[in-house]
């Protein structure tokens, strides 16, 4: 109940609880070869709840996956702090679980293996970590899958590994990096109502980037538009459609509309 | 192997190797050319025979393997690890990589009078000179493969709490295998050149040996004896190599056939390097 609450109801600033990602003030700026300095993000703002599904949505160029690897400490920024529960991301973490837009399941593990890769890390037991793996691939649908290498997987398949390798961790929240954008339709919407069934069950933070604007609208609380050149958060906005959201349902197409405007608006300029 | 020589790969190549087999015993006896200088397969086989049962030729092709194994052993260890330790290593790298370019710039045969010099015509001289032919394109290999590893593993593996030695051993260095691995196979034919070279040079023993006093005591059926086991031992090693690694790597097999593990009868090979041994 109450994560159908958090689902439908308009999260805002102020609310008692410290939310659970902050961004604050996050410039990027990188220097190319030939040494012009390149602002791809600026003075980004935003703040994430516990169990939120957020959407970044934005145009290629726009800096939402440098934003992404900034979550997940892979990029530093060159201004500006992030805090995940409390504490300044200063690297990568097994509390920030990632998963990838290219397929990054290692090739030399099976996919049982794949998913019990971040508990072996952390030092937990054979017994323990197939046991972890096996509850993981179960609830990514994938029950026998775990002997399989990554090669002998389809692309859906290999994601939804991912998956559950990222949620392996038992991560504060999951960084998405447009996880979805190389599989055809049909998969890719078999994959959002699984995201969406996976994220109310475990209640997980979900930090979604996507270019879909459709996408952004089936699976977030918010959507929060980037703009590029340099990546700014052009709007931030509610979604209150009850779930599942269907392109036919009313007040998706109005959305859909609005969301179009702040990208393209900001795009001509 | 039996259910190969049904597929259609396998009655071509049997068909190919029949047919020049039968060209060349035809030639051989046909009195155009010196049976003397150009013995048939037919005589090639019966003098191996011969040499075979006296334990000669065992002797020669223990001796070679033996040559070969070890040099191969001690290269391609030293390449690999230090290889990875380059590419780990930015002052390693600093220090010791113009020296190791310019090394790996000489051709290693060039080494041969020296090796023989220093060693003698003993074991160390050959197992030396295999060993530093192989070193070379195995550390090439390596290094590049962990250099160039590819970061979203890496990324993958830090998200999920690797780090140091562990991310090392369980991601960076499986992600290069591919590499590496293709760094050992071409030094398996590097290394039959230098084993040759090292035994042409001055030997007691050996394959290439056999076939230096063949020449001398004018034995053309005897040189093609030694020509052919050479061709046997490369295509062997090439065989076992591929072999090890489906049974050690099962994913790098699955890698390429996008499938299932392949089934050795239905296998392809990996690189088309070293096929077409002279058959006997």
């Amino acid at each position: 109940m109450t994560a159908a609450a958090i689902l439908e109801g308009p999260v805002t600033a102020g609310v008692s609880i410290r939310p659970l990602l902050e961004i604050d003030g996050v410039s990027h700026v990188y220097r190319s070869a030939l040494g012009t300095e390149t602002t791809a993000l600026d003075g980004v703002s935003l703040s994430v709840a516990r169990g939120e599904f957020v959407c970044l949505l934005g145009p290629s160029g726009c800096g939402k996956t440098t934003l992404l690897n900034m979550i997940a400490g892979f990029v530093t920024p060159s201004s500006g702090r992030i805090t995940v529960d409390g504490e300044t991301v200063r690297g990568p973490s097994p509390s920030r679980g990632v998963v990838f837009q290219d397929y990054s399941l290692f090739p030399w593990l099976t996919a049982g293996q794949n998913v019990a890769f971040g508990p072996r890390m952390a030092g937990q037991g054979p017994a323990a970590r197939r046991q972890t793996a096996r509850e993981l691939l179960a609830l990514v649908g994938l029950p026998d899958a775990a002997d399989r290498y990554p090669a002998e997987l389809s692309g859906g398949m290999k994601q939804r590994v991912a998956i559950a390798r990222a949620l392996a961790t038992d991560p504060a929240v999951l960084l998405m990096d447009e996880p979805f954008a190389a599989l055809d339709a049909m998969t890719r919407a078999a994959l959002q109502r699984q995201l969406l069934a996976i994220h109310e069950a475990r209640s997980k933070t979900v930090l979604f980037v996507t270019h879909n604007i459709a996408e952004a609208i089936t699976l977030g609380d918010r959507v929060v538009v980037l703009s590029p050149h340099p990546g700014r958060v052009a709007a931030d906005v509610t979604v209150d459609l009850p779930r599942p959201r269907r392109r036919t349902a009313p007040g998706f197409n109005a959305l859909y509309a609005h969301l179009a405007d702040a990208i393209g608006a900001e795009t001509t300029e | 192997m039996a259910k190969a020589f049904f597929s259609r790969s396998a009655a071509l190549g049997l068909a190919g190797t029949g047919g020049f087999l039968i060209a060349w015993e035809a030639l051989s006896r046909s009195g155009l050319v010196s049976p003397v200088m150009l013995p048939a397969p037919s005589v090639v086989l019966r003098s191996g025979a011969a040499l075979a049962e006296t334990g000669e030729l065992g002797a020669h092709l223990a001796a070679s393997l033996w040559r070969a194994a070890l040099g191969f052993a001690i290269g391609a260890t030293l390449g690999v690890a230090s290889g990875v330790a380059f590419a780990r290593s930015d002052l390693l790298y600093g220090l010791f990589n113009p020296l190791v370019q310019v090394f790996r710039a000489i051709p290693s045969l060039a080494f041969v009078p020296l090796a023989i010099f220093w060693f003698g015509i003993g074991e160390t001289s050959k197992i030396f000179l295999i060993a530093w032919g192989v070193f070379f394109p195995v550390w090439v290999n390596a290094f590049i493969g962990v250099r160039d590893v590819s970061q979203l593993f890496v990324r993958a593996g830090e998200s999920l709490g690797a780090s140091g030695w562990r991310m090392l051993i369980f991601v960076v260095l499986p992600a290069a295998l591919p590499m590496i691995l293709a760094g050992l196979r071409v030094s398996l034919s590097i290394a039959m050149v230098l084993l040759v070279a090292a035994e042409l040079a001055g030997a007691l023993h050996g394959v290439g040996y056999l076939i230096q006093v063949s020449q001398q005591v004018f034995r053309v059926d005897l040189m093609f004896v030694g020509l052919a086991a050479l061709g046997l031992m490369g295509f062997a090693a090439d065989l076992v190599f591929e072999r090890a690694v489906r049974l050690l790597f099962p994913w790098y097999a699955a890698r390429e056939t996008g499938g299932r593990p392949a089934r050795a009868d239905d296998r392809r090979p990996m690189t088309s390097s070293l096929r077409g041994a002279p058959g006997a």
